[in-house]
C-alpha cells in the first residue's frame, strides 16, 4: 500500500540544538504513530517537515508518492495541531470554516460539516462562541475540530494532551483512536511513554539524533482500510 | 473680551454659520488629505506586509531608508518634488505644479513611508503562529498573509489613520506644491498661515479649531483601535 508519506535521507539541524537523521520513514494509511523523544530532540521540527511547513536541510519529502511541487495544494492533504494552537479571530465556527473555505466547499455544507465535527468532539452549541473567550481545554478541542473538518489524510498532533486535564484525557484518546475508521494517518508527538503504547499503534522514537521506528500493536490490516468522510452520510 | 476673546468668538461664529472660505478650504484639505491617505495605505501596506514577513540580503538597509523617509521634513518632500514638477522638471509638461493632484503626489510620499513602518511593526508584533495556522489549513502563501492581515486589522487601521494625521496637518507640501491658491489648493495649514499674516487671526483660528477638531477624532479614533 503507498505511504501516506514518506522521508528519505533526511537531515535537520538547528544549529547546537539537535541535529536529527531519518534514512527512510514510510507512513502507512489509518495507522497511529506515537513520536517520542526527549525535550529538543526535534519532534515538533519534525511535524513541522511531516506538515509541509518546514524544509529539512537534506533529504526528500513524498506526499502520497509524489514529489513536493504544489505546496498550497499538496498541504491540503495534511494538517498540523500546534501543542498550543492559534485560533483565528471571531466565532468558533469562523475558525471551522476557514479551511472548509479554501477549499471552495459551499456555504450550506460549510454549517453541515461544522456542525457535525462540533458534535464529534463534544463542543455542540459552541459554534456561536468567540474564540478569545474559551478556555485552553475548548481551544485545544475547537484546533482538533478546525484540522478534522478538513479530513486530512495526515493529521499532525503536536503534543495534543499537554495541556489537558486528566478526566478530559480518556474522551480525547478514544476521539483520536475513532478518527482510523476514516483511513486517517495519524502522528502524535508525546513525553508520556505509557500513552505512546497506549494510543499509538507505531512508535517513532528520536534517540541520540536518530529515529527508531517499532510496532506497539498487533498487525493491523491496513488494505481493509478505506478512506471515507468523517462527516454526511 | 480683549483680542484673544473677540477673535476666538469671531471664530465660533464663522465655523457655525458655515463660512464658505472655511469649508471650501477645509474641503481641499479633507480631499487631497484623503485621496493621498488612499494611496498611502494601497502603496505602505502590502510594503510593510512584505518587509515583516520576508527575511532577504538588504533588508536592514530598507528598514533604515524606510525610517528616514518616516521622519523626511515636509519641506523637503515639497522641494524635491516641485524640481520635478516644475516647469523645468523632467514633469514639467505635465503641467501638475500648483495642483491638486500635486498635493495628493507629495503628500502620499510622506504618507506611504509611516503606514508602511506602522504596518510592519504591527507584522512584527503579531502572533508568529498566524501564518503557520493559515498555511496547515490549506491557505497559500498569499492567503496566509491576507489573513495575518485580517488578524492584525486593527494595527493596519492604526497605521493609515496616523498617516493621515499626518498629512492633514503638514505644511510644506501643500504650500509648495499646492501654491496656496484660493478654492483650488488653499488647505487649513495654508490658510492659517496666510490669513494670520494677513491679519485676519480669527479667520485663522476658526480654521486651527476646526484643524484640532479633526486632529482629536483622529487621535481618539486611534486609540480606541489600539485598545483593542
Amino acid at each position: 500500500m503507498q505511504a501516506v508519506i514518506s522521508l528519505k535521507n533526511i537531515r535537520i539541524a538547528q544549529g547546537d540544538n539537535f541535529n536529527l537523521t531519518i534514512d527512510t520513514l514510510d507512513l502507512q494509511p489509518g495507522l497511529i504513530y506515537a513520536l517520542t523523544g526527549p525535550n529538543g530532540s526535534g519532534k515538533s521540527t519534525l511535524l513541522r517537515i511531516m506538515a509541509l511547513l518546514t524544509k529539512p536541510q537534506a533529504g526528500t519529502v513524498e506526499l502520497a508518492g509524489s514529489e513536493l511541487n504544489n505546496l498550497a495544494l499538496q498541504r491540503h492533504r495534511v494538517t498540523l495541531v500546534d501543542q498550543s494552537p492559534y485560533l483565528l479571530k471571531g466565532t468558533v465556527a469562523d475558525n471551522l470554516a476557514y479551511g472548509l473555505k479554501l477549499r471552495g466547499v459551499g456555504s450550506k455544507e460549510r454549517i453541515s460539516h461544522i456542525m457535525s465535527i462540533l458534535s464529534k468532539v463534544g463542543l455542540e452549541g459552541f459554534e456561536q462562541r468567540q474564540a478569545k473567550e474559551l478556555s485552553g481545554g475548548e481551544v485545544q478541542r475547537v484546533a482538533l475540530a478546525r484540522a478534522l473538518v478538513l479530513n486530512p489524510e495526515l493529521l499532525l498532533l503536536d503534543e495534543p494532551t499537554a495541556n489537558i486535564d486528566s478526566k478530559s484525557l480518556q474522551a480525547y484518546e478514544s476521539l483520536i483512536r475513532g478518527l482510523t475508521e476514516y483511513g486517517m494517518t495519524i502522528v502524535f508527538s508525546t513525553h508520556d511513554p505509557s500513552q505512546a503504547t497506549r494510543l499509538g499503534e507505531e512508535v517513532l522514537s528520536i534517540e541520540n539524533s536518530r529515529l527508531f521506528h517499532s510496532r506497539t500493536s498487533g498487525l493491523v490490516n491496513i488494505a481493509s482500510l478505506k478512506r471515507s468522510k468523517m462527516y454526511g452520510s | 473680551m480683549g483680542y484673544l476673546g473677540d477673535s476666538l468668538l469671531t471664530a465660533f461664529e464663522l465655523i457655525l454659520n458655515f463660512d464658505r472660505d472655511i469649508r471650501m478650504t477645509a474641503w481641499v484639505s479633507l480631499y487631497t488629505s484623503s485621496c493621498a491617505i488612499v494611496i498611502a495605505a494601497l502603496l505602505g501596506v502590502p510594503i510593510g506586509l512584505w518587509l515583516g514577513l520576508n527575511r532577504f540580503r538588504g533588508r536592514q538597509l530598507l528598514l533604515a531608508l524606510l525610517n528616514t523617509l518616516m521622519a523626511l521634513p515636509t519641506v523637503v518632500v515639497g522641494l524635491l518634488l516641485f524640481g520635478l514638477l516644475s516647469r523645468q522638471g523632467p514633469l514639467g509638461p505635465l503641467g501638475l505644479l500648483f495642483t491638486p493632484l500635486a498635493m495628493i503626489i507629495g503628500q502620499t510620499v510622506l504618507a506611504t513611508p509611516i503606514v508602511a513602518n506602522l504596518v510592519l511593526a504591527a507584522v512584527t508584533g503579531a502572533d508568529q503562529r498566524i501564518i503557520d495556522t493559515a498555511l496547515t489549513l490549506g491557505a497559500s502563501r498569499l492567503q496566509a498573509a491576507i489573513q495575518l492581515l485580517r488578524e492584525i486589522r486593527f494595527g493596519v487601521m492604526a497605521a493609515v489613520i496616523a498617516g493621515f494625521g499626518r498629512v492633514i496637518a503638514e505644511v510644506g507640501v501643500a504650500m509648495m506644491l499646492g501654491g496656496n491658491i484660493r478654492n483650488s489648493t488653499r488647505t487649513m495649514t495654508t490658510a492659517i498661515a496666510l490669513e494670520t499674516s494677513k491679519g485676519e487671526f480669527a479667520f485663522g483660528l476658526a480654521l486651527g479649531i476646526l484643524l484640532l477638531s479633526i486632529a482629536l477624532l483622529v487621535n481618539l479614533f486611534l486609540n480606541v483601535l489600539q485598545q483593542r
